[in-house]
């Protein structure tokens, strides 16, 4: 990393940022008063499972430098506990939670343990074979898991909260507000990591670990800190992702896919900052809606780019709706050319370079 | 006991075709000190080409390594010398972040082209097989296992009889050296690109014959590749090529003792378990 994000050039009060973040989570507390529409609650909720896994990623991956390709198996662990129990022990899901975070907490320390001796490539080696031992273990526990075909959630039991109860999982209301208070409280995680001792030691570690090792930063104790709190987050988006499609199997619960997707949140909005994965999450959430409701496809045809009824807008329409991995594919490359800073790393050395003009130029 | 021996021969002749794989890999780790990530995807870019090259033109798949090779050589250039060769000073996770773009990029490609479809390519002989005391030794296997290892040999003949096998020994052993040598070391980097996806492609036109061809194929043996290449160590080609054996000996024997779906977890675990204790991996001198 050559430039260092704004937080460690200068120590800023956590007040400011913790306003905007309730301020933002208010104002979107509000929305589903307002609006109705299912599609758009499906994608606020989409938005915010991917800012709680993005950021969650990011607290180890962004401001530790541990690039870990094998979260996958933290969302899966969480994903599945919930829904086993759920369906086979009849415990209701905010109570088998605890379980599952427990038990992602105790994989994350099993998995740093033996994972953070390791550096660079062979570190992200480790952590993509672990996310797959964890997948063909998800596979081959058949009385446990149902193997390959996966795990129907029928119906979740009725919540009360404050002597409301809550009856309707159907609707998108009740993921919505618990979408919207994990990803607040991820947010607010990271903003006070980024102030406190944890967050030094955890960019200490990744400029430059045995600097930071001599030091004397324990080098394995604060990524397992870090990688603890970012195991239960994903735990937590992976219970509440399997409860909102009402699925889970082996693939797309604990595939590589789910653990590129992770990464990709937060490098394309910018690692090592608050705001960068909730960026990223909304430029590919909106990028993959956009391909799968065939947007694109209309654009280039309105634009008169493609003729609509010719082969390749044909061609177009029927396939780039399948085609989100590939334009993943396509982003990563692109952010990892063109601005290895994210967004947000681009936009702030945009903002600096235009504010030293603007000293140079005034008198 | 012949249950055994049937399973490491299979094993084996498996294990020829990963140490192929693995062989590509650690090339281009050793010039760049890069981690290809999509390299399984060049494996099933050889499997589609062979497929083509069979159904539309009838050549044999073994033959059409002489067309897969010259082509996937050109396209992995083509690679290093655009995408590439911009990441050669960037953080190793950029670099693999990088790889792991081109991979979905290279299997989405292949499932908008092809469809997600799985294809097989039956060939005369693809089921046949013939007994050796006692032990059945699968046709298209053999095929592919002698295929393996000629091309094995004339890499070796290559890379130490040759000038340029030998420039680009040098450049995998110190770059900077190599570069005041007069070692076209750029130049190099392309070359052993080319090599490191010929190879892999070439595997996967071995494997066509025998294995179901779809846009995700590739993944798995990625991952395996990874394997094959820590176990023999990073950036030596002769520990792919003994990794590749014995991996491909402990997954055959692990389907039949262990259990056939838990077989790639056996392999994992050795390989978390290399990782920890032999991290240099068999033959390699690499730190971690």
């Amino acid at each position: 990393m050559t430039t260092p994000p704004p937080s460690s050039s200068r120590r800023r009060s956590p007040l400011a940022p913790v306003a905007a973040v309730l301020a933002a989570g208010a104002a979107l507390g509000l929305v589903p008063a307002f609006v109705s529409s299912p599609y758009a609650l499906h994608l606020m909720v989409l938005f915010f499972l991917s800012v709680i896994m993005g950021s969650a990623w990011n607290l180890i991956g962004g401001y530790g430098g541990q690039y870990s390709v094998g979260h996958a198996a933290y969302f899966g662990v969480g994903a599945y506990t919930v829904v086993v129990l759920l369906q086979f022990r009849q415990v209701a899901p905010w109570w088998g939670l605890v379980p599952a975070l427990a038990l992602a907490m105790a994989l994350a320390l099993v998995i740093g343990s033996i994972t953070f001796r390791l550096r660079g490539p062979y570190f992200v080696l480790a952590s993509i074979a672990v996310a797959e031992i964890v997948r063909l273990a998800a596979l081959n526990w058949k009385d446990l898991t149902n193997g390959a075909e996966g795990i129907l959630v029928s119906d979740i039991p009725p919540l009360v909260v404050g002597g409301k109860v809550i009856t309707n999982f159907v609707s998108k209301v009740p993921f919505y507000y618990s979408g919207l208070a994990l990803a607040l409280a991820v947010v607010l995680v990271t903003v006070w990591v980024e102030r406190s001792k944890l967050g030094y030691y955890l960019q200490a570690i990744r400029e430059d670990q045995d600097a930071a090792n001599s030091l004397g930063i324990p080098l394995t104790r604060y990524k397992n800190v870090a990688l603890v709190l970012s195991a239960s987050f994903t735990a937590w988006a992976g219970a509440l992702y399997a409860l909102y499609v009402g699925f889970i199997d082996p693939a797309t619960g604990i595939g590589l896919d789910i653990s590129v997707q992770i990464v990709l949140t937060a490098i394309i909005g910018g690692i090592g900052t608050v705001g960068g994965p909730v960026v990223g999450a909304a430029v590919l959430v909106a990028l993959s809606e956009a391909l799968r409701a065939n947007l694109v496809t209309d654009l280039l045809v309105k634009g008169g780019l493609v003729r609509e009824t010719s082969k390749v807008g044909l061609f177009l329409r029927e396939n780039l709706a399948h085609a989100h991995m590939l334009i993943y594919g396509l982003l990563v490359a692109l952010v990892i050319l063109f601005m290895p800073e994210g967004v947000v790393g681009a936009l702030g050395a945009f903002a600096r370079r235009r504010r030293q003009r603007l000293a140079r130029e005034a008198p | 006991m012949s249950l055994f021996l049937q399973s490491l021969l299979s094993g084996v002749l498996m294990g020829a075709v990963y140490a192929l794989i693995g062989i590509g890999l650690t090339i281009i780790f050793g010039v760049m000190r890069i981690i290809n990530f999509a390299h399984g995807e060049l494996v099933m870019l050889g499997m589609y080409l062979a497929y083509f090259l069979f159904t539309l033109a009838g050549v044999d798949p073994f033959l059409s390594v002489l067309v897969v090779y010259p082509a996937v050589w050109c396209f992995g250039a083509l690679l290093q010398k655009t995408v590439i060769n911009r990441v050669l000073n960037a953080l190793p996770q950029n670099q693999i972040l990088l790889t792991i773009g081109i991979g979905l990029i290279l299997s989405n490609t292949a499932m908008l082209l092809f469809t997600s479809d799985y294809r097989i390519l039956t060939t005369s002989y693809s089921s046949s097989s013939f007994h050796l005391g006692g032990v059945s030794v699968s046709v298209p296997l053999l095929g592919s296992f002698l295929v393996t290892a000629a091309v094995t040999a004339i890499l070796y003949w290559f890379l130490i009889k040759t000038d340029m096998g030998q420039a680009i020994r040098a450049t995998a052993q110190d770059r900077d050296a190599a570069q005041l040598m007069g070692i076209n070391v750029r130049w190099m980097s392309v070359v052993a690109t080319g090599i490191g996806a010929g190879l892999a492609a070439v595997a996967g036109a071995l494997l066509a014959p025998t294995y179901y061809i779809f846009p995700q194929v590739g993944q798995p043996f990625t991952l395996k590749a990874f394997v094959v290449v820590v176990l023999g160590g990073m950036g030596s080609v002769m520990g792919a090529t003994v990794g590749g054996i014995v991996i491909g000996a402990t997954e055959s024997l692990a389907a039949v003792y262990v259990s056939s779906g838990l077989k790639d977890m056996v392999v994992y675990v050795l390989f978390l378990l290399i990782l920890l204790f032999k991290p240099a991996g068999l033959f390699g001198k690499s730190r971690v």
